[in-house]
């Protein structure tokens, strides 16, 4: 049953990919209309599915790392839903569901790992559930940073492309890649704080030798530093965004070696 | 009886022999009511601007009406009419509507998109109406035509990007700033072209504006113009550290921004971007200025570039109108149609109504002990013969209209049903 959401849900999503791309460089509002409809379809089939996933196996669907992706997904469309509707950015769906799309095919095809049975305590579900909502907006600060340098490069190489009329503001969409870091950093730092709390009393170090733990302190330090730079060094734009992408590498990276290399994270 | 529309345009007529054939309304009118009382016309409505010059009208025989409107139009102006006549179109019913919805959508204007001959089209109904030469036919035509025309506006692009270069530097401004509002301008130089974009960029909520210029009269006049304040020549420098936008357009020999000059005044400004449009020849900014971090500078040609940008996106938004044209017009072919048919269909059931009245009186009249609830059924009953009866020819006739096939039904209806003369 829950199989079969979530892998419908997964189909509507690459639907909507397709049809935000072709908005992007077709404008009719018709194909914005459908993406739109199929990011809804997807995302509420994928909320149906992880219920069922939870009342099937009896408490949140994070306790395998596939299914802990396919919930940062579900947020990744929450937000992405979101911030279009606020802001107004109808093309942000063409920088954010291909995200969606692959991390959606990746939690599908990862290893089916077990988490270790540390998951006996409420605060690892906590740990786990904050870094989640970190790296969702962490997916939009990155398509936030990617539309940043794509208008940046139309604007200076002055050739206006059919992007360019579709794009927004280089100042909107730095607001954008900042707030999403502003919003995206507490919970990844709060997360991990608790991850390694958690390691202390469990594996009995900080630093045990995990692929995951590592790049996700990776992934930290480079947001820390792109935060820290934003605030108190006046960083903005171009530098900015290439930071907001090296640090979604990073994340990456950290979900990559948690799906497909063994570790205190996956049994 | 046909809709038509027919002229001569900037497409097929050189300016030369339009210009000869502008009229003003004082003709307009008295063209307008002599072709109507003429009598070839039954209604008329001329739209004359310097890009076109065209009649449209409900006329029997439209060739010969078109050829009366413009050989007065050729008498008045002294035109030899040989030399108009293979210039001018024509369009008939379903062609003529196009027409007319793809000039009042600005789809056959020489600038597509320009916002101006809507207003005109406007203007020319308007004085028709005035003159009392607009019928039904030409009221739905051109009512229909003013609906299509705002929808392509709102719909498509085809109005949205700049074609003038002062407007694609403001639209570029806004592409790096978002909103314009309280961003600070400076202006270097009194250059019209630089005027005007400064203007522009007033008008979009930019403020204050700076003006800086080697003659300080001439900075402290066009400041007062603008609502500015002005700057000597010296703080050049110390200004470009405080505004947002800079507008160039001197004529001096050579560059008066300089490398050193723009990077000094980032390292001052800190995080803001710096948009420099530089309208001067030769150019006031110099080069390599614009590989410094945040800082943005578009010449004239960069701008001209925008600008052909801007206009094949606008072409490419002209195929999507054209698409949304047509689906009016095949619309409103239908609906013309049914509105043709429509008398007739009244007619026909007001005939029928008074036969079955008449044969209801009649029999009640025979039957004076019937009770009510007899009366009702024969009321009742003969009704719904006429229903049925009626049923097929009004279906007929309106499927008919939606074919455009009906002029000859309706023909037959009026035979067969006695119906009378159709006007």
């Amino acid at each position: 049953m829950h199989a079969y959401l979530l892998n419908a849900a997964v189909v509507a999503y690459a639907c909507a990919t397709g049809l935000a791309l072709a908005y992007l460089v077709q404008r009719q509002e018709v194909v914005h209309r459908l993406a739109a409809l199929a990011t809804a379809t997807g995302w509420a089939a994928h909320t149906v599915g992880l219920v069922v996933v939870a009342v099937e196996t009896g408490r949140p669907p994070l306790g395998t790392l596939s299914n802990a992706v396919s919930v940062a997904v579900w947020v990744v469309v929450l937000l992405e839903m979101m911030v279009e509707r606020q802001s107004g950015l109808k093309v942000l769906g063409a920088f954010v569901m291909p995200v969606v799309l692959v991390l959606s095919l990746k939690s599908a095809v990862g290893r089916p790992t077990t988490l270790a049975p540390a998951l006996g305590s409420a605060w690892i579900w906590v740990h786990i559930a904050l870094a989640l909502v970190g790296i969702a907006a962490f997916v939009l600060n990155f398509a936030g940073a990617l539309m940043y340098l794509l208008q940046e490069r139309q604007i200076r190489a002055k050739r206006p492309g059919r992007v360019y009329y579709r794009l927004p503001a280089l100042a909107t969409l730095d607001h954008l890649t900042y707030r999403t870091l502003a919003l995206g950093f507490p919970f990844l730092t709060v997360g991990l704080i608790l991850g390694a709390l958690w390691a202390r009393t469990s594996w009995g170090s900080v630093f045990a030798p995990d692929p995951l733990a590592f790049f996700s302190v990776v992934a930290w330090l480079i947001y820390a530093g792109t935060l820290a730079g934003r605030t108190a060094g006046g960083w903005h734009g171009r530098r900015a965004a290439y930071y907001a992408i090296v640090g979604f590498a990073a994340l990456v990276l950290t979900l990559g070696a948690g799906l497909f290399f063994p570790g205190m994270h996956g049994a | 009886m046909a809709l038509f529309a027919a002229g001569l345009s900037h497409k097929n007529a050189p300016v030369a022999l339009r210009e000869q054939l502008a009229v003003d309304e004082e003709k307009l009118r008295e063209l307008l009511r002599d072709t109507v009382a003429g009598g070839a016309l039954r209604e008329a409505v001329i739209v004359s601007t310097c890009n076109r010059v065209e009649v449209y009208g409900v006329a029997d025989v439209p060739g010969l009406a078109r050829a009366g409107v413009f050989a007065r139009l050729c008498r008045h102006h002294g035109v030899d009419p040989a030399a108009v006549e293979p210039l001018l179109y024509s369009y008939e019913d379903e062609d003529a509507i196009r027409h007319a919805f793809r000039v009042a959508a600005s789809l056959d204007s020489m600038m597509i998109g320009e916002p101006q001959i809507l207003g005109q089209v406007k203007e020319a109904f308007a004085l028709a109406q005035s003159c009392e030469t607009v019928g039904p036919a030409l009221h739905t035509l051109f009512t229909q035509a003013f609906a299509v025309a705002k929808r392509v506006r709102s719909e498509t692009e085809i109005a949205r990007h700049a074609v003038s270069v002062s407007f694609a530097a403001v639209e570029l401004a806004k592409k790096i700033f978002a909103g314009l509002a309280r961003r600070a301008v400076l202006l270097v130089g009194a250059g019209e072209m630089g005027e005007l974009a400064a203007r522009h960029l007033l008008e979009q909520g930019a403020f204050p504006i700076y003006v800086v210029n080697r003659t300080p009269s001439r900075a402290q006049e066009l400041a007062r113009t603008l609502s500015g304040t002005a700057l000597p020549f010296e703080e050049l420098g110390a200004a470009l550290a405080a505004v947002d936008i800079v507008i160039t357009s001197t004529g001096a020999p050579a560059a008066i921004v300089t490398r050193d000059m723009v990077a000094r005044a980032m390292r001052e400004r800190g995080a803001r971007p710096l948009f420099f449009i530089d309208i001067a020849v030769p150019r006031d900014v110099e080069d390599g200025v614009e590989s410094l971090e945040d800082v943005y500078c578009y010449d004239i040609d960069d701008l001209k570039q925008v600008v052909d940008a801007n206009i094949r996106e606008r072409l490419r938004e002209a195929q999507r109108a054209e698409a949304l044209v047509e689906r009016e017009v095949v619309k409103f072919t239908a609906r013309l149609g049914d509105v043709e048919v429509i008398p007739t269909i009244v007619s026909l059931r007001e005939r029928l109504e008074e036969i079955r009245r008449g044969e209801v009186r009649k029999t009640l009249a025979r039957l004076p002990d019937a009770t009510p609830e007899t009366r009702a059924a024969i009321e009742a009953m003969s009704a719904a013969i006429v229903n049925k009866v009626l049923h097929a020819p009004i279906t007929k006739l309106r499927e008919s209209s939606r074919a455009g096939a009906h002029r000859s039904w309706l023909e037959v209806v009026h035979e067969l049903f006695g119906l009378g003369r159709r006007s």
